[in-house]
This record gives structure tokens, sequence and C-alpha cells, in this order.
């Protein structure tokens, strides 16, 4: 039975909360005071120290704005591209279903960061030398160990962990219970899909366009996702890809090229060494 | 954090810079090299010196190829966290482990040389592993122009890698004997030929996901250094070789075999920095390669 959010972005109030919520309880450093000018979105983008992002979208229609909020977060897909891709075994699937990334493991290696077809995990660069980062990011394992989690050196990636330590102490991740609207909603994923299938007809009905993203598989190797979204419009408006295509897939075909490569290189290379010329070996 | 590092469009950028360009590179040319000392026959001496000549080189870059991979984790030690688990789901761990496994055959052929003769299939199969297993890693990833590249990529660094090997070789006094010059020369310039179809049927193919390594700087830089320079110039003068005097061939031949060996340099380098481009733009990853 895993577990996951679905996000209903038709109750999303642009609030931030959920940013908020989650840096403070995993206490990671703030994004700086910059002003984007992107509507009322500062945050821009997931990054390795940002883990959940509010989405704002302008929409023009008939002289007036609407907008498309929604708050963004790791997918914690059903095959998950940077979990396939990790060397280290430092990414895994959790006692809940959750893609998880132990930060003692990561080497930095950084192939999880081009892995992921969201763009959300990334290289947490050496934290030494910012003053307002914490030196953990799982309570449970600081307590128990006593040390740091996040590696104070060197980099390592970081993304959402859907609260890991929260939910080994039965409570619900920090953003789902900061949400003041429940428009990110925690549990067990069969059931927020139920739920999120009576909200889909419940919305159709009054009229509204809403399209769940996620739900089911969302193509090209994926599956579902642990996080997935009730949108009012194209996914690209809410810079989600329309059709996510998993990267591990395409090993296969790339190790029949370099088969075929090196075998004719070979087949061309034995001619001409051990061929007919010195009229010992071959034809 | 810097606010400079956030990135405009949906995917992140790849972490990686000169000294995974140059463990591709050198990568693929040990690869290469592990390949030609399998094929170069043991009975006839020239061959011979060709075999061990080729067998201390691919040690040499056993020996200077991962301090460039371990160079990149920012805590070197932590190098030893891939060495967990094998993960063939994982072209990166698949090929740390083909490394591992490679630098110890590459000490023992050079230590032993009976050992080395009978290893010689394992060391030639797993250099030409190694030559094309980083173009699958690179075609595995979100990164567009690298995964348009999937059937590409990989055979393309199989050719680069047994191209420049095939350079170092002419380079050494192993292709004094003029057969053994003859047949590397030959090698090469199939390799080449096959290195320049793969090239124009990757643009072909790519589309617009090939845009940031086939215009721009990158493109610019492509045709010039990686093509023009690293590949036509060296297969001109192979040819213009069979009609100079011979006197003249070895400085003809020392000079192709240099510009091979910068070519095959500038394609990793410009790979890489095409991967980063690739991710740049504000649409970037909203539709993506299968």
């Amino acid at each position: 039975m895993p577990t996951g959010f679905f996000t209903d972005t038709t109750l999303c109030i642009g609030c931030k909360a959920c940013e908020v919520a989650c840096k403070q309880w995993n206490e990671l450093p703030a994004d700086g005071f910059a002003f984007s000018g992107a509507s009322y979105d500062n945050t821009l983008a997931l990054s390795g120290t940002t883990w959940r992002h509010v989405v704002f979208s302008e929409e023009a229609r008939d002289g007036s704005v609407r907008w498309l909020m929604s708050s963004d977060v790791c997918k914690h897909c059903e095959h998950a591209g940077c979990l396939e891709a990790c060397p280290t075994g430092a990414i895994i699937r959790n006692e809940f279903g959750n893609v998880f990334v132990q930060p003692d493991v990561c080497n930095g290696c950084g192939y999880c960061v081009v892995s992921c077809p969201f763009g959300v995990v990334d290289l947490i660069e050496d934290l030494a030398h910012v003053p307002e980062a914490s030196t953990a990011t799982l309570h449970d394992d600081r307590l128990e160990r006593g040390e740091s989690a996040l590696q104070g050196r060197g980099g390592v990636a970081g993304k959402c962990t859907l609260c890991y330590d929260r939910q080994r102490s039965g409570m619900i991740p920090a953003c789902a219970k900061a949400c003041p609207t429940e428009s990110i909603r925690f549990g067990d994923l069969d059931e927020l899909r139920a739920q999120a299938r009576r909200r889909v007809d419940a919305l159709r009905e009054r009229g509204i366009e809403a399209r769940l993203y996620g739900a089911d598989d969302v193509g090209d190797g994926i599956g579902r996702l642990g996080a997935f979204f009730l949108l009012t419009a194209e996914p690209e408006r809410y810079g989600l890809p329309e059709r996510p295509v998993l990267p591990s897939r395409r090993q296969r075909e790339g190790y029949a090229a370099a088969l075929l490569a090196a075998a004719a290189i070979a087949a061309t290379g034995w001619l001409l060494f051990r061929g007919r010329r010195d009229g010992r070996g071959g034809a | 954090m810097s606010d400079s590092t956030k990135p405009k469009g949906l995917l992140k950028a790849p972490h990686w810079g000169a000294n995974v360009a140059a463990y591709l590179f050198l990568g693929g040319m040990m690869g290469g090299l592990g390949l030609l000392a399998a094929l170069a026959r043991p009975d006839v001496p020239a061959q011979r010196r060709l075999r061990r000549a080729t067998r201390r080189a691919t040690f040499a870059l056993a020996v200077v190829n991962p301090p460039l991979l371990i160079s990149h984790l920012g805590r070197p030690e932590r190098f030893l966290n891939m060495l967990r688990i094998l993960k063939l789901r994982s072209p990166m761990s698949v090929g740390v482990w083909s490394l591992v496994a490679y630098g110890n055959l590459a000490a023992l052929s050079v230590l032993s040389e009976a050992a080395g003769d009978a290893l010689a299939p394992a060391q030639g199969a797993l250099g030409a592993f190694i030559s094309g297993y980083t173009g699958v890693l690179l075609s595995a990833t979100a990164v567009p122009v690298w995964g348009a590249g999937k059937r590409h990529l990989p055979a393309l660094f199989v050719c680069s890698g047994i191209t420049t090997a095939c350079a170092l070789a002419l380079l050494s006094s192993a292709a004094d004997d003029d057969r053994v010059a003859h047949s590397l020369e030959w090698l090469e310039t199939i390799a080449a030929l096959g290195e320049l179809a793969l090239l124009h049927d990757y643009r072909r193919s790519a589309g617009r996901y090939g845009d940031p390594l086939f215009t721009g700087r990158c493109g610019r830089l492509l045709a010039t250094s990686t093509v023009g320079a690293g590949l036509i110039a060296p297969l001109a003068m192979r040819a213009l070789a069979t009609v100079t005097p011979r006197r003249l061939r070895r400085p003809l031949r020392t000079l192709s075999s240099l510009l091979t060996l910068a070519g095959g340099a500038t394609l990793r380098a410009l790979v890489i920095e095409a991967g980063k481009r690739s991710v740049e733009d504000a649409s970037a990853g909203m539709v993506q390669p299968t």
C-alpha cells in the first residue's frame, strides 16, 4: 500500500505554506530574497534544497487574468529514472513505496540529476558554507546516529523525501499538514486515486474541464505517479511534460548499436590483421 | 544558495565538466587499444610489437582514467560507494565494474605476456564495451540532445575509440613496420568513415533535438574541429601519402594522427557542452525524445 500525494490544483490559493513548511521541517536553506518578476513566483523551480514549488501560470481570458496555481513536487514515479540510474544504490524505494535518497550512501556522481524526466532531483553542492543550512534532513537518523544526514562536504543528491521521518513517526508530510485548503492530500495511493476520480466527476458536472495527471500510466515506461495532480488545463501550462519518457528505456537500443559497431570494427580489423595478406591465417 | 543556478526550463543541467569529457575521450581510446591488442596476431613479430605497445598504453590509461572519474565526486573516497552493488539497469554501475575488470586485465597483460595472450579475447570484448557504454550512459538520460542520439552516440563512441587508438598506435614505434602501419591506417579510415556517416545520420534523425550540438557555436566547432580537422583532414592526408615521396610519409602520418586524437577529444567535449545547452531552453523537456 504505497503512500503518496494528490495535489488538487483547483483548491490551490498560491499561499506557499507548503514551501515554507517543507523548508522548516527539513531544515533546508532559503532561496534568497531575489525578485524574479515572473508572476508571484520567486521560487522558480524545484532544486536540491527546494522540494515544493508553487507554480503560477498566468492565462489571459476575456480581458482578465486567471492564475493556474499548483504546488509541484517530486513525482515519486512508479518506475523512477533517478532510481534506475543511481550506481551506488543510494536511491531506493522505501517501505512506504516512496523514492528516497539515502544521503549517507550517495556519492554525488550526478547521474540521477540528468536521469529525471521531470527535472526534480539536483545536487546540493557543498553546504558547509551556507550558514543557515542545517546539517540534517532526517531527524530520526540524526537522533539515532548523532551525526548529520546531509553531507557537509562534497555534494549530495537532494529531493523530496515525502517526509520519510514523519511517516515513520505516524505523521503526515509537512506540506500536506500545512496546506490550508487541502489542495495537497497525503495518503494511501489507491484511496487518493479513487478520491481524485470522484473529484473530477464532480468538477465536470459543474462544467469545469478537469483532468488527472499521473493517476494512470503517464506513458513511455514511467507508469503511475506517486504524486499526481488534478489539472484544469494542458499539463504544459503547469510545467509538466505531456508525455514524459523513462530515459533508461533507451539502453537496449544503445547497447545494440554499440555491439553492431564493435562487431563491424572487429571484423574489419580481423581481416586487416589476420587475413590473407601474409599468406598464413585466414582465407 | 545562489540564484544564478536556477534553471529556466524543466530539466536540470548535467554537473559534468572537463574531467568527465576527458574521461570519455581517454576511456574510449583505452577501450579501442584493448580491441587492437586483441586483433594483432601473436605469431607475426611486427604485430606482436603492436600487441605489446597497445597493452602498455592500455595499462597507462587504466591508471590515469579512474582519478579523472573520481575527481568529479567532490570527496574522492566516496568512489567506493560505487562498489557496494552491481546494477545492470544502470550504465554507470556496469561501466564502473567494467573499468575495474579492465584495469586488472590491463595490469595482468603487462606483467605476463602469456596471461595477456590467453585473456586477449576478453580484453578485446571488454575494450569495445568500454568504448561504447559511455554513449549508452549519455543517451539513457532526460537530456534531449543525448536521448535523441540513442542509436548514434554509442556507435559513434565505439568508432571514435578505435580511430583514436589507431592514431596513437601509429605514433608509436610499433608502426615502423609498413604492413602494421598499413593495417592501422585502413582500420582508422574505415572507422572514421563510420563516424562521418553516424554524425550525418544523428543530425538528420535528431531534428530539433540535435540543434544544441549541430547548430550555433557547438555546431561550428563540431564542423571545424571534429569533422574537418579530426576526420576529413586525416582521411585526405592518408590519400595524399600514397602519392607523396616516401620521406614525407612519416611526418604526414604523425600530423594526421595528432589531428585524429584532437578530433576525438573535441567530439567528447562538444557532446558534453551540447548536453548543457540542451536544457537551457525554457521549453526543453516539455516534449521528450522516445
